[in-house]
């Protein structure tokens, strides 16, 4: 399941969709909002850009990396400190096709996927590697 | 004819999220770029370089498929298509 929400993510759930009794290793990445002086960060998608994008890149790494299953949540709005920015959860027969097709999923996702950030902090706002 | 804009993250901030713009029939993308820099010295000083040339930051979409802003500023525009603008992608 591809998702993007302004709802909290929830590993757990992506966790019980992606098991199967073929699957012998289900690995997982979740992104976090880090401290680094800001209060709050705001995240903004393309939204119908993204979910193609999103389906294309598990659409690779389900073929590549023989997974059985590939799930991504991607967060919009308002986060605070410490929230999930971006869950992926993988499973496949065995541990190497797991931990390689969810590091791809992720690295494509950053490079390819339209998705944007704003720190919040004290001092004013920035868009992370904006204009 | 109307083709449709949308602006993402900074330029959003900018142009608004969506707006129409009429151009004239077989404009490009570079006319259509033109056309919003004369409705906003903001958008005019923050995607081109004094110049002229789109900054190197300025990424566009036509009809949700990538273009390349050193190739593709002379492809013509047709009636409804859709040009998104936005800066380097953060997700993740």
């Amino acid at each position: 399941m591809i998702e993007i929400t302004d709802e909290e993510i929830s590993l757990d759930r992506m966790i019980q969709r992606a098991r199967s009794n073929d699957a012998g290793a289900i690995v997982s990445f979740f992104g976090t909002v880090r401290d680094d002086g800001i209060e709050k960060m705001e995240v903004e998608a393309f939204r119908v850009a993204a979910l193609e994008e999103l389906e294309a890149i598990r659409d690779e790494a389900m073929s590549r990396f023989s997974l059985k299953a590939a799930e991504v949540a991607h967060r919009t709005g308002s986060l605070d400190v410490g929230e999930g920015i971006v869950a992926i959860v993988c499973s496949a027969a065995h541990r190497d096709e797991a931990f390689a097709g969810c590091r791809y999923i992720i690295d494509q996702l950053k490079s390819r996927a339209p998705f944007w950030k704003k720190e919040i902090s004290g001092e004013g706002e920035r868009w992370v590697e904006g204009v | 004819m109307w083709v449709k804009v949308l602006a993402f993250a900074g330029f959003r901030e900018i142009l608004g999220r969506e707006r129409e713009v009429e151009l004239e029939e077989a404009a490009s993308v570079r006319d259509l770029l033109d056309a919003l820099a004369s409705t906003s010295p903001r958008f005019k000083e923050t995607a081109f370089e004094p110049s002229g040339a789109l900054r190197d930051y300025v990424l566009l979409m036509v009809n949700r498929k990538r273009i390349d802003p050193e190739l593709d500023l002379a492809r013509t525009l047709a009636e409804g298509d859709e040009l998104a603008i936005f800066p380097p992608l953060a997700g993740g």
